[in-house]
């Protein structure tokens, strides 16, 4: 599939914060994925994707906080007079992998991305599936985590994600949604499948319990777990498993803005 | 300035309500009430909620006030998401209102929360949150949602007041259980006479009514509404239908009382959940489960399988079920179902037809005068199965049965003796000898008492801010709670029936005694 500069470039200004490209080989920007770890950081950060430029893309400046400004290299910002940082504009997912050279990461976080529990789950169906082989090998897939008794941010989070389903059938829906349960032990298949319900969620959008290790195991591979359930992340995880390409982005945000994420996925190799 | 002149009105409009209850609601209040807590308005207008860049549509439902601001409108913060503070005291601050975020407006009015709630705009004209939907109803509901939230906040929990908590008992009505009603009154009062010498619960005192059974479900389950809401009842300890179980579960699901500790042998745990109703001991299903595992375990002739032997027109349909596929899953060969005519019954056509079934094992669903009538005609045909009664076999007629049934009736039963710890029934006798308890119905004198100690349980457990959402927080965290008379109970949020699982308890015919098999058969 090809997705045009133009679309990567709109997507990159519109939301510089939330895009957080892990590479090819699990080796993200540290800091943005720290920074992806912590809501009240992914809401008010205002920095752009890619700390530092990459070959292959033009390098620009922008404002940290008002990425619609761009100029030179040690220009200032003409609405707060910040100095302008370096931003690469012209690229494509392709080529957007980080050198691990350069990378600010520590590898040994993200492998744990690549190594995702095959474990046995449910799903709203009551039907038994394994974690990786069934739902995310050789898929494009897009995870978020819930749990039924959540009331403040899981429905929006779900109508979101409900929204985004709408949004990739019209395309022709190849991609595999999952809402995984962070509550396992009362979310049981009849209540995630209540859940879903509430939500009118499409065929193709897996609803996952289990066993409570198992999914801990998931929640830790995918870099989410939490000691309490009040405090996860409302966090959309994106991933390309057949070229290994992982991206998060703010599951509250529009639903344009993650399925932007979702196509840019797509073209990953 | 059309704005102002209408804040100082809404001011002292909340002013003159503080002093109310939620019983002072007015119609339009409650009816706000309603959309506030479960999004859904009159029928004919259903409520949409648009959330994000509004391009998503759901249901109120699925996105109802409480979900975010809570049931007393101060907000429940979660993942870096924090709710507003939709009290009126809160929303019509005379400096206004400045937010962690830095956002600040100025007091609402009537209109600007019209705009917040259809337009997701503040006093201000700022854009709320994101997660905040704008919502699309009608102008009914939205002034009925409104005149809600002036008194949100202020309303109490029924039943609770600063020195006492109203606490219900079903009993039956006068007739052949009152004798019954009479030891259930007098144990439960006992209790919390003792629970109000030491002090009550967090200086409340226990306020126990008694409401009775009427001569047909409909009528019982008019009669508790009626109880509740004149009475003010915030929970119930115990209760006995007589039939009307289905009825006055849903009943207690619809005004929001726990109860705790309905006598039945049918307890309603099945999806969706009724979150309200808290059982003590497996019913009939779990109980068959249990005798399954018996049979399985113990049988040295499981090819032959068993006979499953249920009167016809009868509500079986679970209990069948349950044995079943407790069967298949424990593998105890097949089981055969077989009915059977009850007016008349003919126990001795019932022997010969089940007998040449040629199956050693009969679970049997029928009435105690039936099974005596089959053990009869059976020995008379030399024809000796193992019958096994989930449930149990009431009364002690059972011991008339022909002496070659000794050993061979296997009865389940949800709790005995082999619970009781010695401390718990040295209390019970204290208790029954200061306060003269009847001396009859000892059994359901237990059940209620551990009913009344586990709600009292909870209540402590709950602390000083009682709600019924705390207390069925605080039941639902209950884990292996010993009242020292019942086997211990654990609920959760999923889990409404405190021990599941039974006994196993076979009649010895010759002693006239029943023996106990084994330890408690845990089912899951």
């Amino acid at each position: 599939m090809k997705v045009s500069f133009a679309v990567v470039i709109f997507n990159l200004l519109l939301w510089p914060s939330y895009g957080v490209v892990i590479n090819r080989d699990g080796a993200p920007g540290y800091a943005t994925f720290r920074e992806a770890n912590s809501i009240s950081t992914l809401k008010t950060s205002h920095q752009p994707a890619q700390k530092r430029s990459r070959v292959g893309g033009k390098v620009r400046y922008a404002c940290p906080m008002h990425p619609e400004v761009t100029g030179r290299q040690g220009g200032r910002c003409r609405k707060c007079g910040m100095a302008l940082r370096p931003y690469k504009t012209e690229t494509t997912a392709a080529s957007i992998p980080t050198d691990p050279a350069t990378s600010l990461g520590d590898p040994e976080k993200t492998v744990a991305v690549r190594n995702i529990p095959d474990v046995l789950v449910t799903d709203q169906n009551g039907r038994r599936f394994h974690f990786r082989s069934d739902l995310i090998a050789g898929k494009v897939v897009a995870i978020n985590f819930i749990f039924t008794t959540c009331t403040t941010i899981c429905p929006p989070l779900t109508a979101t994600f409900r929204r985004v389903q709408q949004e990739l059938e019209t395309n022709g829906n190849d991609v595999q949604l999952i809402s995984v349960s962070v509550d396992p032990s009362t979310d049981t298949p009849e209540r995630l499948h209540d859940f879903a319900a509430k939500f009118k969620a499409g065929p193709g959008w897996t609803f996952v319990t289990g066993d409570k290790d198992d999914i801990d195991s998931i929640l830790q591979a995918l870099g989410v777990a939490v000691a309490d359930k009040n405090d996860h992340t409302p966090m959309v995880l994106i991933g390309n498993d057949a070229v290994g390409y992982w991206t998060r982005t703010y599951g509250l945000a529009s639903p344009l803005a993650i399925t932007k994420q979702i196509s840019i996925a797509k073209t990953a190799r | 300035m059309l704005v102002l002149a209408c804040v100082p009105f809404l001011i002292q409009r909340s002013v003159t309500a503080s002093t109310c209850t939620q019983d002072d609601l007015t119609p339009q209040e409650k009816r706000g009430k309603q959309i506030y807590v479960i999004g859904g308005g009159s029928e004919s207008n259903d409520i949409l909620a648009y959330v994000g860049d509004s391009s998503i549509e759901v249901p109120g439902s699925a996105l109802p006030c409480a979900g975010c601001h809570g049931l007393s409108g101060k907000g429940k913060p979660e993942s870096g998401v924090i709710p507003s503070d939709l009290t009126w005291e809160a929303l019509t601050k005379p400096y206004g209102v400045t937010h962690p975020n830095g956002r600040k407006h100025p007091p609402y009015t009537v209109r600007a929360l019209e705009l917040a709630i259809t337009r997701g705009l503040d006093p201000a004209g700022n854009k709320l949150l994101a997660v905040m939907p704008r919502y699309q109803m009608s102008s009914t509901d939205l002034a009925d949602l409104i005149a809600y939230l002036k008194r949100i906040g202020e309303t109490k929990e029924r039943g609770v007041a600063d020195d006492a908590i109203n606490i219900g008992v079903i009993v039956p009505a006068a007739g052949p259980l009152s004798s019954l009603g009479e030891a259930v009154k007098a144990t439960t009062s006992a209790l919390f006479a003792e629970v109000n010498k030491e002090g009550g619960i967090y200086n409340r005192k226990i306020n126990l009514k008694f409401v009775e059974t009427s001569e047909s479900k409909e009528a019982t389950a008019k009669n508790v509404r009626r109880f509740i809401e004149d009475q003010q009842i915030f929970a119930m300890a115990s209760a006995f239908t007589a039939g009307a179980e289905s009825e006055v579960s849903s009943l207690m699901n619809e005004l929001q009382v726990p109860l705790v500790g309905p006598l039945t042998l049918k307890p309603e745990i099945g999806h969706p959940l009724n979150r309200y109703v808290f059982y003590l001991v497996s019913g009939l299903d779990d109980q068959a489960r249990a005798l399954v595992n018996y049979f399985a375990r113990n049988s040295n002739d499981l090819k032959n399988g068993a006979v499953i032997l249920l009167p016809e027109g009868g509500s079986f349909e679970t209990v069948v079920n349950a044995l079943v596929d407790q069967c298949r899953r424990v593998g105890c060969g097949s089981m055969e179902k077989a009915s059977y005519v009850r007016e008349p019954f003919d126990g001795a056509a019932l022997a010969l037809s089940i007998s040449r079934l040629n199956r050693n094992a009969v679970f049997f669903l029928g009435s105690n005068s039936e099974a005596l009538s089959l053990f009869k005609e059976a020995a008379k045909l030399q024809w000796v199965p193992t019958l096994y009664f989930p449930g149990g076999l009431g009364a002690n007629d059972v011991y008339d049965a022909p002496p070659v049934f000794n050993n061979k009736l296997v009865i389940s039963l949800p709790s005995s003796p082999s619970d009781q710890s010695a401390q718990a029934i040295q209390e019970f006798r204290g208790v029954a000898a200061q306060y003269n308890l009847p001396k009859n119905h000892v059994a359901s004198q237990l059940m209620a008492y551990s009913a009344a100690k586990i709600l009292v349980e909870g209540l402590k457990q709950s602390g000083k801010d009682l709600s019924a959402a705390n207390l069925i927080a605080a039941l639902e965290r209950l884990n292996e709670f010993r009242t020292g008379l019942i086997p211990p109970v654990t609920y959760g949020p999923n889990r409404r029936l405190g021990s599941r699982g039974a006994y196993v308890v076979v009649v010895d015919l010759d002693k006239k005694t029943l023996v106990q098999a084994g330890s408690w058969i845990k089912v899951e």
